[in-house]
């Protein structure tokens, strides 16, 4: 079979994702060309060799909607060649670009194609869209399908996270992100967003607090204790009666941010790359998705990285560096539990409680980040993996070539 | 049956008046007779001869719901459908624009009668206090299916439209257009007509709000976006405070959703498909089976003594003002009755009337009674601290608390000054009544009568028959309870009579989960889930568990050699005497109740319970249903209890046996009496003897099946 090789990887810096945000003045289309322009001056791309575009988008509705994929291609001046496609898998959409991609090429049946993600959720927020999950009654009471919050606290109970623990990682992710921006470590994927006369309108994560303190975090309410109190606890607990009750762990500030971002990873065959005159920074050894029991939710990043070693016919020591949403701190938690791994080689950067989670870009960032500080690292392998609505998960594994 | 008059203005009254049947019902008979009358007013209307029409009734009633014997007996998906195509049809024709058409409302229209009344451009309602009006078909585990859900809808939105459709309320003439279901009130019948013709006369140019072009449903359909959020945060409400167990509320909010997307028309079908699901559910059946039938063969009298003149009851003697004695007289007192509480000293007993002032004014607050009635409702309540007082009573109950000597104290002073025809009752919970009743001095006249708290809003009371107890007195007993508003079920003097001793068993086996393992918050959960309205434990920590204990103490009294301990008993012994937790009163039980009450943190420890994801939750909640239906099987062989239908209603009004599975008895046919019989042999094989089945089972369970 082909190879996929990556060739470059970046992303825009996290705008809050409120009327306050940096990015919040900008149409979410403009954001993504942006990040589609500067891919094509920086690889000197010929965008007519670029078979397809392939980009994660949650809230497919509105300023997004009408895939935004094609849109923001013909909008950035791309060739009238390349063909363009939004996805949706939730939270994994950007990484499940990417594993498109990836089987695109190794099938051969495509040569180059370009993934990733955007959204802009000061402009079109979470379940903007609609949905049965969300919004029928019918759906949800059979299904006893309840908020994220509620399924992270639910994880948390289960699995006996306190409210310091998920607050020490929270912390963690801070510190982590802080140190990184300071260090210039993510400088080299960075596409600043400027307006049309050249204006710098933000070139760094929003809504990193570095002077976050542990008492800082300790003194935010639960999230999702009113929420859980309007019935959606006792929807949980249909499916899980064992538990006494929810404890509701979760605050603003140890669950992901609300941002506005895009991410791109370009994709192609040896041959492509070699025609470009472009050096494959990594290859992509194997991807998975899997689903677990959607009340729960978030369970699914273990599993699936699992998946994808054996895909890989790998073992976990065989990884280098870890990247594992932080969408919940108890997800991340439950992840270092279930595969027995520590916070020295995961997430070692920070992750989305520190810079935010724009929901169709993040699996994308994600895989830039792993990728730049195996580099930096000069480390070998590297999995990705994000927990994903619907109780699904998905993963991806590179190796540095 | 439909009468037909028209005025020199053009407006046509017409009265409903249903031959041979005391209230007007909505059937296949009622279409039938308009449909030539429609057709008729067409042609009217046609000739520019019609004005408007008057729909009013020569009855007492507007028009009374469907028919509950058909929609128990429908088993056929498309009858039921088309039926209700053709209810909507002609409820259409009424309605489309044309000719203005008021609902002249001079008596109650419940359910399918009020879908009619909701048909019509104008609802005026003559205003008096008995006068009801509402959609409680979810009671009976139904919903509207004559387009009244998406009427109302159109009428309210969706935010206001759902509790009236879900809460089964009834409505006086002025809550009702309080809430916007009806438009005018009128003093009397000339009024109403009156008001009508203005209305008509003024109003010719009349479209539904959804016949306008461009209308929209107040607050926005579910595609707009707080709309869909509010649904949502109903459809978690209801899935927590009902797991699930009732399909026809939750039917009620996936036609508000999903109708209001759509044309009215097209809304109308999506309510018809639910409603013809639900006429077919084994859940609406069950509820039709319990509130219909068993209620019916209650009021009728299977169970009451016969050849014993119907019993007045006019004065109501209670002895002990406390949340007992004031609830029985709160209840006495709303249906008319004169109540006279006595306690040991005069402003003990004020304690009662203060109950009731505060009752009083809930119930005003809430709209069930007007307030210009309060002070007559209050003439009516004396306070006493003499048995003397008690000279006109027709009867005297009395809630003093559970001490023999005490009870028989009281019984003594007031047999002194009743008169001869009047009764005495005990509402002991735990002390029988022959014993008692060798206290009186005329211990024929000498009752049980066991109320349940709070006895204001619990709708069964357990009449208790001691040995010496007369039929006559049983008799009027009854007629008391019915009186009052209640349900009598009559059951033999043995512990625990009926209620307490088979909740019992649900109380047992949960303790018993424990002893086996499963961790406390597994088998509280479980236990509400099924549709029970406590945890077992919660439930033990509330009577206090040295009570739950008394009753299993009394049946091993009662069958002696027999007897089979219980496993959990050891439970029970272990908590009361080894870890001094005996319940809630000593602030220390299953549940721990310091700061917050939470399960006793240590429970698990004592019990070595574990958490486990893969349970049977299945089976476990088998076990909590058929150890009540199982002990109630007993009871009726042991003729503890003498009616499927009390023993169906009593289950379900005593101690919340869930109401969708029509009770203790008829849970065997909704679970299938052979699958019973044979899950009684696994269990009993698995679990022990008290899964046993009855002798009788058999046949109570051939029998119980309805033809």
């Amino acid at each position: 079979m082909n190879e996929a090789y990556i060739f470059d990887v970046l992303r825009t810096p996290r705008g809050k994702g409120k009327t306050t945000g940096a990015l919040y003045e900008i149409k979410p289309i403009y954001l993504l060309a942006t990040i589609l322009r500067a891919l094509e001056q920086r690889t000197a791309l010929n965008t007519a060799l670029v078979d397809d575009v392939i980009l994660g988008c949650v809230g497919p509705i509105n300023d997004q909607g009408f895939n935004i994929a094609k849109a923001g291609i013909m909008y950035a001046g791309w060739d009238v060649n390349a063909g363009g496609m939004q996805i949706n898998r939730y939270c994994g959409s950007g990484l499940e670009a990417v594993n498109l991609a990836a089987m695109k090429v190794k099938a051969g049946w495509d040569e180059l194609i370009v993934a990733g993600g955007t959204e802009s959720m000061s402009r079109v927020p979470i379940g903007s869209d609609g949905g049965a999950l969300l919004y029928d009654p019918e759906v949800i009471n059979q299904l006893d399908y309840i908020p994220q919050g509620i399924s992270a606290d639910l994880i948390a109970t289960l699995e006996g996270f306190s409210r310091e623990e998920v607050d020490a990682y929270a912390l963690l992710s801070h510190q982590r992100a802080a140190q990184a921006w300071e260090e210039q470590l993510f400088q080299r994927s960075i596409i600043p967003i400027h307006d049309q006369n050249g204006l710098l309108m933000l070139d760094k994560d929003e809504h990193i607090r570095p002077e976050t303190t542990i008492e800082s975090l300790n003194g935010l309410s639960p999230a999702f204790e009113q929420l859980g109190k309007k019935g959606f606890n006792e929807m949980a607990l249909h499916k899980y009666p064992m538990v006494e009750k929810i404890n509701h762990v979760h605050t603003a500030g140890n669950a992901c941010g609300v941002v506005d971002g895009a991410a791109l990873v370009l994709v192609g065959s040896k041959a492509m790359g070699e025609k470009l005159g472009l050096k494959p920074r990594a290859k992509i050894l194997s991807a998975s998705n899997i689903s677990v029991e959607p009340t729960i939710m978030l369970t699914g990043p273990a599993p699936a990285a699992n998946k994808a070693l054996k895909r890989a016919k790998m073992k976990k020591e065989d990884i280098d560096l870890w990247e594992c949403n932080e969408a919940f701190s108890a997800i991340v938690l439950k992840f270092l539990k279930d595969m027995d791994l520590n916070t020295d080689v995961v997430n070692v950067n920070g992750g989305a409680i520190a810079m935010g989670h724009p929901l169709g870009a993040t699996g994308a960032m994600l895989l830039g980040t792993l990728l730049d500080e195996l580099e930096r690292r000069d480390l070998n392998t590297g999995l990705v993996t994000l927990c994903v609505g619907g109780g699904m998960g998905v993963s991806t594994i590179i190796e540095r070539v | 049956m439909i009468h037909y008059k028209k005025d020199i203005d053009n407006i046509v009254t017409l009265t409903l008046d249903m031959q041979g049947r005391s209230a007007n019902v909505i059937n296949h008979e009622i279409r039938e007779a308009f449909i030539p009358v429609l057709r008729h007013l067409q042609a009217e209307k046609k000739k520019g001869y019609l004005k408007g029409v008057i729909l009013t009734s020569a009855k007492k009633t507007f028009l009374a719901g469907g028919d509950l014997e058909y929609l128990y007996k429908a088993n056929d998906p498309t009858e039921i459908f088309t039926f209700a195509e053709q209810m909507k049809a002609f409820l259409r024709d009424l309605e489309l624009p044309g000719v203005p058409v008021v609902a002249a409302l001079n008596g109650s229209a419940i359910g399918a009668g009020f879908e009619l009344a909701l048909a019509c451009h104008h609802r005026i309602a003559i205003n008096h206090p008995k006068i009801k009006f509402g959609l409680p078909e979810v009671e009976i585990g139904l919903i509207p299916g004559g387009g009244g859900i998406i009427r109302l809808m159109w009428l309210l939105g969706i935010e206001k439209a759902f509790p009236i459709l879900t809460e089964a309320r009834r409505y006086n003439p002025q809550e009702a257009l309080r809430v916007g279901i009806i438009d005018e009130l009128a003093n009397n019948e000339k009024d109403l007509l009156c008001k009508a013709k203005d209305w008509l006369l003024a109003n010719q140019d009349q479209r539904r709000p959804w016949d306008r072009p461009g209308h929209e449903i107040p607050g926005g359909s579910a595609n707009n976006h707080s709309t869909a959020s509010m649904i949502r945060g109903l459809a978690a409400n209801l899935a927590a405070s009902t797991h699930h167990n009732y399909p026809a509320l939750q039917a009620i909010l996936n036609v508000l959703s999903d109708g209001s997307k759509v044309d009215f028309d097209t809304a109308c079908r999506i309510e018809g498909r639910f409603y013809t699901d639900l006429v077919m559910s084994k859940e609406c059946k069950n509820m039709i089976k319990a509130f219909w039938y068993d209620l019916n063969q209650i009021k009728a009298g299977i169970n009451r003594p016969k050849g014993f003149g119907k019993f007045r009851p006019k004065k109501l003697g209670i002895i002990g003002a406390g949340r007992m004695g004031s609830g029985i007289a709160y209840a006495a007192l709303k249906h008319g009755l004169e109540v006279v509480i006595k306690d040991v000293s005069r402003p003990i007993a004020d304690r009662g009337r203060e109950f009731i002032e505060n009752k009083l004014a809930e119930s005003i607050a809430a709209g069930e009674i007007e307030a210009s009635d309060r002070t007559a409702y209050l003439k009516r309540i004396s306070t006493t601290d003499t048995s003397k007082d008690f000279e006109t009573c027709d009867l005297v109950i009395e809630a003093v608390f559970e001490n023999k000597m005490v009870k028989e104290k009281v019984t003594r002073e007031a047999e002194q000054f009743i008169d001869e025809y009047a009764f005495f009752a005990t509402n002991t919970i735990s002390i029988p009544i022959t014993e008692l009743a060798k206290a009186s001095s005329r211990p024929e006249n000498y009752i049980g009568l066991h109320f349940f708290h709070p006895a204001d809003t619990i709708p069964l009371v357990e009449i208790v028959k001691g040995a010496t107890t007369s039929d006559e007195t049983v008799a009027r007993a009854f007629d008391f309870v019915r009186a009052i508003g209640k349900t009598p079920i009559v059951v033999k003097d043995d512990w625990g009579f009926y209620a307490a001793r088979v909740r019992n068993t649900y109380i047992l086996e949960g303790v018993t989960m424990l002893q086996e393992g499963y961790s406390p918050a597994l088998i509280e959960n479980l236990g509400r889930q099924l549709g029970m309205p406590k945890g077992p434990l919660e439930w033990a920590d509330d009577l206090g568990l040295d009570m739950v204990m008394r009753y299993e103490e009394q049946a091993a009294a009662h069958y002696g050699p027999k007897y089979i301990q219980h496993p959990a008993v050891k439970v029970l012994t272990k908590m009361i005497k080894e870890l001094d937790r005996s319940g809630a009163k000593k602030k220390k039980g299953f549940y721990d109740y310091q700061k917050e009450v939470i399960i006793w943190p240590e429970l698990t420890e004592c019990f070595s319970c574990e958490v486990d994801l893969n349970v049977n939750l299945q089976e476990l909640k088998e076990r909590f249903l058929f150890a009540q239906v199982i002990e109630a099987i007993w009871c009726l062989q042991e003729k503890v209890i003498i009616s499927y239908a009390a023993a169906n209603l009593g289950s379900i009004y005593g101690w919340g046996f869930p109401a969708f599975k029509g009770g203790v008895i008829q849970y065997i046919n909704d679970y299938g009496v052979e699958q019973f019989l044979e899950r009684c042999d696994v269990l009993k094989e698995q679990f022990g003897q008290r899964f046993q089945a009855p002798k009788i089972l058999e046949k109570v369970a051939a029998k119980a099946v309805w033809s």
